[in-house]
């Protein structure tokens, strides 16, 4: 394929003047037709990588993508601003809907079909893609079909069998997080040879990492507050629960100096909508969430993240933080934690999990063909949550004896609750490199970049709270205190000709 | 006034509100009863108070309610000596509240400080409520749409993620003719709108609104601006939607383009979630359960939860070709000689040809009877 081509179109479609480390090596490789496994940092432009490749491929490119807001978001984007004709497919569509999709899709009307991976189990759904040409499966997140990944999803389980039966087009695996473990898994499910695997710099240079341990509640909140006021934005606080979230934003909106607004899975989604919109336009300095704010916001120069309490596994703060600094100036990370946060984890581990006997009495409520309501699972004391969670493995391991022996009788509750308990460990594990972490001697950034197998250490500004770091650089210069807004005479018919002016 | 005042003040206008919502019940109904008439509870037993007490103001005032805070509110209006418990008199009536008389006149003087009586007028049917939230959807997209159509830039995110309003709106712009007509009068239409309300009302509503070079603002940030409580601006926006709306409906030939926002009717039954709703809607038809699971592409036990939704919340619903009236009440006495709802253990005890569908519409009819 065409170099020439290839840079046309990114500043054709992206108006990127250049591609960034990794994007062109990936995305030739896709192109003369191999299987790909794509490990970009977060927010290294891992979209850029299979939407590319959907303008240049004569066929459908498929993106099996696990967050159904984060579909709709880049569709909408990839129809609005790039002038790409692409469209989603999710089980939160009516059946009218996914008709007309399927209908435009057969017709060959789209370049891209963003699909959740259980839509794209559903036999008419194969059919269609069966009929048109598909010439690439993406599939982001990839790390999530690894049991070893920290956020293991059943229905990337059956993956593989679906690109078998779509005649095995080539596949993109991508992910910003994923260990040697989880690579190589991911390599042998989908055919993907060693030298196919591009590996991009997880090293983040432009960010400084800091840490601090707090004792009391009281410090931590009042520490945070002023370092809201004082760092330059904008910037996000995430808190571990949502009604931190609502006891960090009322305390800071007594008497902090910024504009800031909290966000959380509580909140209608108008409200979510507004709070994002206002962030990305600049109107409100910081966010203050839970992990529910961030995934899909395309905000290149969020300056710092504070982590308000510790939170439960390096990925998950490897890919909060990778938040900073997308444009590539300097950025600051900031991690608070104490003994508390780690008991909080511990707790809410113990709590998620099911003992053994719980396990075998979901067993027997599956045998009775009850259907599985609340009210149904509270009566032998398993709550929503754990129901889902039980569901999740039943599945899982069906998934894997089906294939295995069939037909044949297995101790299933035992198998189950074996799960359950691997995925308690591991979670456990995961926590404790978290608190190693944190209580660690070395370096943050050689730590955490070992972690996950990068040797390139380099930074721009400050490395690290343990090889020395001055907090007074990310502070902001000027003290540019918010205009009050003034009292302007409310008039209706102004109002209304800015916002619509009627020409 | 700083934000522990308005702390303050949202304290004191919840108290108001819950006060007066409770003085129709007073004697008759339990204090839940009006917390699950703030919350806007699609329950039998609520939507026929609503009508009964003709509550309509505070049916689903606010719809996201925590119990906590209702709680904290119930403590204060108890501590205050403004409502007396009433404990439960015979075996089968349930525990009520009365008021005191510094309650009846607190009541009356937070319902004139707080201009009740304003805010509450246009709210004279049950249907308002659950015209407000998608009236507003569609309002707030079209705005946004039309607004970024003048700018000639219709790249943009859509503040409004609600696929029915998403469509409703599209729908509306499809044909060229409708997109200028749109374009042209909406910003008249809007101004003969609002002009007549009051003017922290219009700018209430506009705030909210999102276009271009404007981000909607929350009500809870205006809350902070104006310095006063969130749940008081909530009164006053559902005031100015609301009457938006009566106005639309009663003068649709003056408002041609805003009153198609309103006047979409609502075929779905509201009492039950959207899905359940049309399966109702297809089992009034005729159609059999079998013959909705195919034509809604689900699973027929899906269907089968619906029917009992059904049961529960439709008393009109005719169920004997699910289950005969004789059958109901064996059931019924099976279950009440057994002293359980547990559906296996009923199973047990009946004829084999007996399903769990049926055990749960019998005892889904049952419970109802005995409230």
């Amino acid at each position: 394929m065409n170099q020439q081509l290839m840079h046309d179109r990114l500043k054709l479609h992206f108006g990127y003047d250049s591609f960034r480390p990794g994007q062109e090596s990936i995305i030739e490789r896709v192109l003369s037709g191999r299987s790909v496994l794509g490990l970009l940092a977060t927010g290294g432009g891992k979209s850029v990588t299979y939407q590319l490749p959907a303008m240049l491929l004569p066929g459908l490119t498929v993106v099996v993508s696990p967050l159904i807001s984060l579909m709709v978001d880049q569709v909408q984007q990839l129809r609005a601003r790039k002038k790409i004709p692409a469209t989603y497919l999710n089980s939160m569509q009516d059946p009218t809907e996914s008709r007309e999709i399927l209908k435009g899709l057969a017709e060959g009307a789209f370049k891209l079909l963003y699909i959740s991976p259980e839509k794209l189990q559903q036999p008419y759904v194969q059919q269609v893609l069966k009929r048109t040409r598909v010439s690439l499966i993406a599939i982001d997140e990839a790390h999530c079909i690894s049991q070893w990944g920290h956020d293991f999803r059943t229905d990337y389980l059956r993956l593989p069998q679906v690109v078998k039966q779509l005649g095995a087009p080539p596949v993109l695996a991508v992910t910003a997080t994923a260990t040697a473990t989880v690579r190589e898994e991911i390599c042998s499910l989908f055919s993907i040879e060693k030298e196919d695997v591009v590996l991009q710099s997880l090293n983040r240079a432009n960010i400084a990492y800091d840490l601090v341990e707090v004792a009391e509640e009281i410090d931590r909140r009042s520490y945070v507050i002023d370092q809201m006021d004082r760092l330059q934005g904008p910037g996000i606080v995430y808190c571990s629960t949502r009604q931190a979230v609502d006891v960090l934003t009322a305390s800071y909106q007594l008497d902090g100096k910024k504009r800031v607004h909290g966000y959380h899975g509580g909140m209608n989604s108008m409200e979510r909508m507004l709070i994002q919109s206002q962030f990305l336009a600049g109107e409100l300095d910081v966010i203050i969430a839970t992990n529910a704010f961030g995934m899909g916001i395309d905000k290149p120069d969020i300056r710092y993240v504070i982590h308000y309490q510790m939170p439960a596994s390096l990925e998950a703060y490897a890919q909060e933080i990778g938040r900073i600094g997308r444009d590539g100036k300097p950025g600051y990370a900031l991690l608070l934690f104490s003994w508390d946060d780690w008991q909080i984890h511990q707790h809410m581990l113990e709590k998620e999990y099911p003992t053994q006997a719980q396990v075998q009495k979901y067993e027997q409520l599956c045998n009775t063909g009850v259907p599985l309501t609340n009210e149904a699972l509270a009566m032998v004391d398993i709550s929503e949550e754990m129901g889902a969670l039980l569901a999740f493995y039943t599945e899982r391991v069906l998934a894997s004896y089906e294939a295995a022996a069939v037909g044949e009788s297995y101790p299933k509750a035992q198998i189950i609750w074996q799960e359950t308990e691997k995925r308690r460990s591991f979670k456990q594990k995961k926590l404790a490199e978290m608190v190693s972490y944190v209580r660690g001697e070395n370096c943050l950034r050689a730590s955490i970049n070992t972690y996950f197998k990068e040797n390139d250490h380099q930074f721009d500004l400050y490395c690290c709270k343990k090889c020395g770091l001055t907090t007074d650089a990310y502070f902001q210069t000027n003290d540019h205190t918010i205009a009050k807004n003034e009292q302007i005479k409310w008039n209706l018919r102004q109002a209304l000709d800015t916002l619509l002016p009627n020409k | 006034m700083n934000s522990r005042n308005s702390a303050a003040e949202e304290q004191d206008l919840l108290c108001a509100v819950a006060l007066n919502a409770m003085l129709p019940l007073a004697n008759e109904r339990t204090l839940q009863s009006a917390y699950y008439i703030l919350r806007g509870r699609k329950a039998n037993q609520t939507l026929q108070d609503v009508h009964l007490y003709t509550l309509y103001p505070y049916y689903r005032m606010f719809s996201r309610f925590p119990r906590e805070d209702w709680e904290k509110i119930v403590s204060t209006l108890f501590q205050a000596g403004w409502i007396l418990p009433v404990d439960a008199g015979g075996t089968n009536s349930k525990p009520t509240f009365t008021f005191s008389d510094t309650g009846l006149q607190h009541a009356k003087h937070m319902y004139q400080k707080y201009r009740f009586d304003v805010w509450f007028a246009p709210f004279t049917q049950s249907d308002l409520a659950e015209r407000i939230e998608p009236f507003w959807s569609r309002l707030h997209l079209m705005v946004q749409t039309i607004s970024q159509m003048h700018h000639g830039d219709l790249g943009f995110i859509p503040v409004v993620s609600d696929k029915t309003a998403q469509r409703s709106v599209k729908n509306q712009l499809a044909d060229g003719a409708m997109r200028t007509a749109w374009k042209q009068q909406l910003s008249d239409e809007l101004y003969r709108l609002w002009e007549p309300l009051d003017e922290g009302v219009q700018e209430l509503l506009f705030c909210q609104l999102s276009g271009v070079g404007q981000v909607g603002k929350t009500l809870g940030q205006v809350a902070e601006i104006r310095q006063t409580s969130r749940s008081y601006l909530m009164l006053q926006f559902r005031y100015g939607l609301a009457a938006s709306i009566q106005t639309l409906l009663a003068e649709s030939n003056h408002y041609p383009l805003l009153s198609k926002l309103v006047t979409e009717s609502h075929k779905l039954d509201p009492r039950l979630t959207e899905s359940a709703a049309r399966t109702y809607a297809l089992l009034q038809t005729g159609s059999d359960k079998k013959e909705i699971a195919k034509k809604r592409q689900m699973k027929e036990s899906t269907i089968e939860d619906h029917l009992v939704e059904i049961a529960l919340r439709c008393p009109e619903w005719d169920m004997t070709t699910y289950l005969p009236n004789e059958l109901a009440k064996e059931i019924v006495e099976t279950s009440e000689r057994l002293d359980t709802s547990r559906l296996r253990l009923i199973k047990d005890q009946s004829e084999a040809t007996v399903t769990y569908l049926q055990i749960r519409l019998a005892l889904a009819r049952a419970t109802r009877g005995a409230k």
